[in-house]
C-alpha cells in the first residue's frame, strides 16, 4: 500500500507539473506580441529517489524554475545598435526641414539673388525708366526678405527641435525611474530564490529605449541591478535611486540639466547620445554654421553691392547712398571678433525708398537720365563678385545647399543602415528568445499528452488500489 | 535558431516599407520629370545646376537687351538714311546753283529748298525712340539740336564750336550695353558725332568750345564736316548770290564775272564738302550696321548657348522618363510579389492541422 501512495503521489505532481507547463505555454502564446517578451519555459526536475532496499525509486516531478530563453549578448548589440539608430533618427526631421528650407527648385535664394542682378541689368537697358528703378528696389526688397525669412525658418526649426527635446524628456524621465523600481522589485523578488522574468524582459526593454533616447549605457552591480549613465558617465539611476532630466528655457534656448542629488549639471553634447545627440548636433553645430554661412552671403552682397552704389549716382544727382542696410560702404573696417557678418541676413533690408535714387549712373556734374554706367557695374557683381575669391554667390549658395544635401544624404545611408542592422538582431533576438507559435503548439501537445498519460496512470493506480481493498470481502 | 511569428511579420512589413518608399521615390521622378528633386538627392549636382540656371537667366536679359538694341538701331538706321538723302539733295541743288544760267529767282528757289532740307535734318537729328531723343547721348530727354542764338554769319569760325549755327545739348556719351557677358556695344551714335563732326572725346558740352586734334588742338578734325553749318553757309552762299560774307569787300557788284567766278568757286567747295558729310554719314550709318549684325550673330549665339545651357541643366536634373517607367515597373513587379507572398504567409497556420 505504502508503493501505491507514493506512486498516487508520484502521478499527482506530473498532473500539477503538467499543467504548469501548459499554464506557462499558455502565458507565451498571449504574449506572443509582447515587445521584448522573453519565452519563458518551465524547468523539470525529478523529485529526489529514495532508497527502497537496493532501489532508488523517484518520488515525482517538479518545476524547479521558470526561466526565461535570454541572450546577454544579442541584448546589449541591441542597446549599442539602438544609440546609433536612435542618433541618426533624431536627425532626420530636422535634415528633412532644412532640405525644405534651402531648396533648389526654381524659387530659392539663389534665384532671387539672380533676379535682383537681373533688375539691374534691365535697368541698364533703360535707366531713366521709373519702373526699372521700382522693380530694383522691389527686387533688393524680395532678397533681403527672403534672407529674413530663411533666418526665420532656420530658428522655427531650432525651436520645434527644443519642443520635440522637451516632449521626449518627461519619457525619458518616467523610463529613468521606472528602472530604479524595477531595480527594486527585481532584487526583492530574487532574493527570496524566485526569477522575476517579467520584470527583467521590461527592464532590458526600458534600457534599450533609453538607449535609443538618450545613448545610455548600462551595467549591473553587485546587487544584479542595472545601473544607467549618460554616455559622458553622469548618472541616470544607481540602484533604485534616480536622476532627473530637465529642460532648462534660457530666453529662446532650452539648456538640459541634470539634477543629481541637489546638484545641478549641465549636460553638453558630449555627454549626450541617441536622439538626443542627434537633435542638440543640428540645433548646436549644424544650423549655427548654416546661418553663419548665411549670414556671410548676405553680408557680401549686401557690401558688393553698397561699395558700387555708394560710388554712383541717381536720377536726381543724389550719391553716397548705401542700398542695403547692412556692411555700408564706406564705413570704418569693422571689429574683428566676432565675424562681422553675424546677423546679417536677419537685419538685411533696403534703404532706398525714392526710386530717384537708385545709382544707375556715374558721378558727374550733370547726371543723364540715360547714363547706365553704374547699373552695368552692378549687375556685373553678380557674375564677377566673389566670396573669398572663390565663389560667387550663386555657387556660395550652391555649396551651401550642397552641405545640407550631403548631412541629409548621409543621414538616409546611416539611417537605413542602422535601421537593417536593428532588424537583424531583432529578428536574432527573437529567434533565441521570442515566441514561435509552432514550437508553442508542438509544446501544447506534448504536455498534454503528458497530463493525460499522467492522469491515467493515476486511474491504473486506483484500479490497482481498487483490486486490493476487493480482496478481502 | 527559430523563426518567429514575430520575425516573419517584421521581414514582410521591413521589405514591404522599402519597396513602397522607393515605388513612392520614383513615382515622384516620374510624374515630374526631375530627379533633382532635393539636395540629398545629388548634392555634387546642385553647384552646376543653379550655376546654369544663373547664366539661363542671363541668357534670357541678353535676348531681350539685344532685341530692344536692334529695335533701336533700325530706328537710328532710318534717320540716318534720310540724312543721306537729304546730302545728296543738297549736293544736287549746289551743283545746279554753279550753273550759271541759273536765274537770281532760281536761285532763292535753291536757298528756300536748302532751308527745308536744313529744317529736315534738324527734325532728323532731333528724333526719338520709345519718347527718348536717339541721337542726344546720356541726356535723353534733352531736345539734341537747337538754334545757335549766338550764330552770326560774320562771327562764324570753324575752329570755335560756340559760334556755330546749331549747338549740341546732348552729352558725348554713346550708350553701352552688355551683349554678352562683358562685352559692352554702344548702341546708338552721338549728336556730335554724326552731325557737329566732332568725336566723342573732345565734345564737352555746348557752352565749351570743341577741342580737336594736335597739333592744332582744335575743330575740324580731318574730313569731318559740321553739318549744319555747312547747310546753313550753302543757304547764306546762295541766298547772297555772290557775296562772300568773309570777304565782303572783295565783290560788290551784281553781275561781275570776278564775282560770279568767286561764287562758283565758293560753291564748288561746298560740293566737296557735302560729299564729304555724306561720307561722314554714311560712315557712322556702316559702323552702327556694323554693330547690328554683330547684335545679330549674338543673338544667334546666344539662343544656341540657351539650347546648351539647357541640355546641361537637364542632364543635372531631369529624370530619363524610359528608365524611370522601367525602375517603376521593375519596382511594381516587386511589391506585386511582397503582397502576395504576405497573404500567403497567413494562409499557413500550424492551427488548422488540429
Amino acid at each position: 500500500m505504502a508503493g501505491l501512495s507514493s506512486a498516487l503521489n508520484a502521478g499527482k505532481t506530473a498532473l500539477g507539473v503538467n499543467q504548469k507547463s501548459i499554464e506557462i505555454i499558455g502565458n507565451n502564446i498571449s504574449n506572443v506580441n509582447t515587445e521584448g517578451y522573453s519565452r519563458q519555459s518551465a524547468d523539470l526536475t525529478p523529485y529526489p529517489s529514495l532508497n527502497f532496499g537496493d532501489f532508488f525509486i523517484g518520488q515525482g516531478v517538479v518545476v524547479s524554475n521558470v526561466s526565461r530563453d535570454h541572450d546577454v549578448f544579442v541584448t546589449n548589440m541591441l542597446q549599442e545598435k539602438s544609440i546609433e539608430f536612435g542618433l541618426q533618427e533624431g536627425q532626420t526631421r530636422a535634415l528633412a526641414e532644412l532640405e525644405r528650407i534651402f531648396n533648389i527648385s526654381e524659387e530659392n535664394l539663389s534665384t532671387e539673388v539672380n533676379r535682383f542682378f537681373d533688375s539691374w541689368q534691365e535697368l541698364s537697358a533703360n535707366p531713366s525708366g521709373l519702373v526699372e528703378r521700382d522693380i530694383v528696389i522691389q527686387r533688393g526688397e524680395l532678397l533681403a526678405e527672403k534672407f529674413n525669412l530663411t533666418i526665420n525658418d532656420l530658428n522655427r526649426v531650432k525651436d520645434n527641435i527644443n519642443d520635440s527635446l522637451v516632449s521626449k524628456i518627461d519619457g525619458v524621465n518616467s523610463q529613468i525611474t521606472e528602472i530604479a523600481e524595477l531595480n527594486e522589485r527585481i532584487f526583492t523578488i530574487e532574493v527570496q530564490g524566485q526569477t522575476a522574468n517579467g520584470a527583467r524582459d521590461r527592464r532590458d526593454m526600458l534600457a534599450q529605449s533609453l538607449s535609443k533616447s538618450l545613448g545610455a549605457q548600462t551595467y549591473y552591480d553587485s546587487k544584479g541591478m542595472m545601473a544607467v549613465q549618460l554616455p559622458g558617465g553622469l548618472p541616470l539611476v544607481q540602484g533604485n535611486m534616480t536622476m532627473e532630466i530637465e529642460g532648462v528655457k534660457n530666453g529662446s534656448d532650452l539648456d538640459l540639466v541634470l539634477h543629481t542629488g541637489g546638484v545641478v549639471r549641465p549636460i553638453e553634447l558630449n555627454n549626450l547620445g541617441g536622439e538626443f545627440a542627434g537633435l542638440v548636433h543640428i540645433r548646436d553645430q549644424f544650423i549655427p554654421s548654416i546661418k553663419d554661412d548665411l549670414d556671410k552671403l548676405a553680408y557680401e552682397i549686401s557690401g558688393a553691392v553698397n561699395d558700387v552704389h555708394y560710388t554712383g549716382a541717381g536720377l536726381d544727382g543724389t550719391t553716397n547712398q548705401n542700398f542695403f542696410s547692412v556692411h555700408p560702404a564706406p564705413g570704418p573696417p569693422p571689429p574683428a571678433p566676432p565675424d562681422p557678418w553675424v546677423d546679417a541676413a536677419r537685419n538685411m533690408s533696403v534703404l532706398i525708398t525714392d526710386s530717384n535714387h537708385v545709382a544707375a549712373a556715374e558721378v558727374s556734374a550733370n547726371v543723364a537720365p540715360g547714363d547706365n554706367r553704374n547699373a552695368l557695374l552692378i549687375s556685373n557683381i553678380g557674375e564677377d563678385f566673389l566670396i573669398d575669391g572663390n565663389d560667387n554667390f550663386g555657387s556660395y549658395y550652391g555649396k551651401l545647399t550642397a552641405r545640407i544635401g550631403i548631412e541629409s544624404n548621409q543621414n538616409q545611408l546611416a539611417l537605413g543602415g542602422a535601421e537593417d542592422a536593428m532588424i537583424q538582431l531583432q529578428n536574432l533576438r527573437d529567434g533565441l528568445s521570442g515566441v514561435s507559435l509552432d514550437e508553442e503548439m508542438i509544446n501544447l501537445i506534448q504536455f498534454q499528452r503528458g497530463f493525460e498519460s499522467s492522469a491515467k496512470f493515476l486511474s491504473t493506480i486506483d484500479e490497482m488500489m481498487g483490486s486490493l481493498i476487493n480482496l478481502r470481502r | 535558431m527559430k523563426t518567429t511569428e514575430g520575425t516573419t511579420y517584421r521581414m514582410l512589413q521591413t521589405n514591404l516599407t522599402r519597396i513602397n518608399s522607393q515605388l513612392e521615390e520614383l513615382r515622384v521622378q516620374g510624374a515630374t520629370g526631375i530627379k533633382l528633386n532635393k539636395a540629398s538627392d545629388d548634392p555634387s549636382s546642385i553647384r552646376p545646376v543653379l550655376t546654369t540656371r544663373t547664366q539661363l537667366m542671363h541668357t534670357d536679359r541678353y535676348l531681350e537687351t539685344m532685341g530692344v538694341t536692334l529695335d533701336k538701331m533700325q530706328a537710328t538706321d532710318g534717320h540716318m538714311g534720310h540724312i543721306e538723302n537729304i546730302l545728296q539733295r543738297v549736293k544736287e541743288i549746289t551743283v545746279n546753283s554753279i550753273n550759271g544760267a541759273m536765274s537770281e529767282e532760281d536761285m532763292v528757289t535753291f536757298a528756300d529748298e536748302v532751308n527745308q532740307m536744313k529744317q529736315e535734318l534738324l527734325d532728323s537729328a532731333n528724333a526719338k525712340v520709345d519718347g527718348k531723343y536717339i541721337f542726344s547721348g546720356y541726356a535723353e530727354n534733352t531736345k539734341p539740336f537747337e538754334r545757335n542764338s549766338a550764330y552770326d554769319p560774320a562771327l562764324y569760325d570753324e575752329t570755335d564750336s560756340t559760334t556755330w549755327a546749331y549747338l549740341y545739348m546732348g552729352t558725348p556719351n554713346p550708350t553701352e550695353l552688355e551683349i554678352t557677358p562683358g562685352e559692352k556695344l554702344e548702341s546708338n551714335i552721338t549728336g556730335n558725332d554724326l552731325f557737329l563732326g566732332v568725336s566723342n572725346t573732345y565734345w564737352t558740352d555746348s557752352t565749351t568750345p570743341a577741342t580737336g586734334p594736335p597739333p592744332s588742338n582744335l575743330p575740324p578734325e580731318q574730313h569731318r564736316v559740321d553739318i549744319f553749318s555747312l547747310l546753313e553757309r550753302t543757304e547764306e552762299a546762295l541766298r547772297t548770290r555772290m557775296v562772300d560774307l568773309e570777304d565782303a569787300n572783295a565783290f560788290d557788284a551784281v553781275g561781275n564775272t570776278a564775282a560770279a567766278d568767286a561764287l562758283r568757286n565758293k560753291l564748288e567747295g561746298k560740293v566737296d564738302t557735302l560729299e564729304l558729310a555724306a561720307n561722314q554719314g554714311r560712315r557712322l550709318r556702316s559702323q552702327l550696321g556694323n554693330r547690328a549684325s554683330r547684335v545679330d550673330v549674338a543673338m544667334f549665339h546666344q539662343m544656341d548657348v540657351k539650347i546648351d545651357l539647357q541640355q546641361v541643366l537637364s542632364r543635372y536634373q531631369d529624370a530619363d522618363a524610359i528608365e524611370t517607367f522601367n525602375a517603376i515597373m521593375q519596382q511594381e513587379t516587386a511589391l506585386q510579389a511582397a503582397l502576395s507572398i504576405t497573404s500567403k504567409v497567413s494562409q499557413i497556420s500550424i492551427l488548422d492541422y488540429f
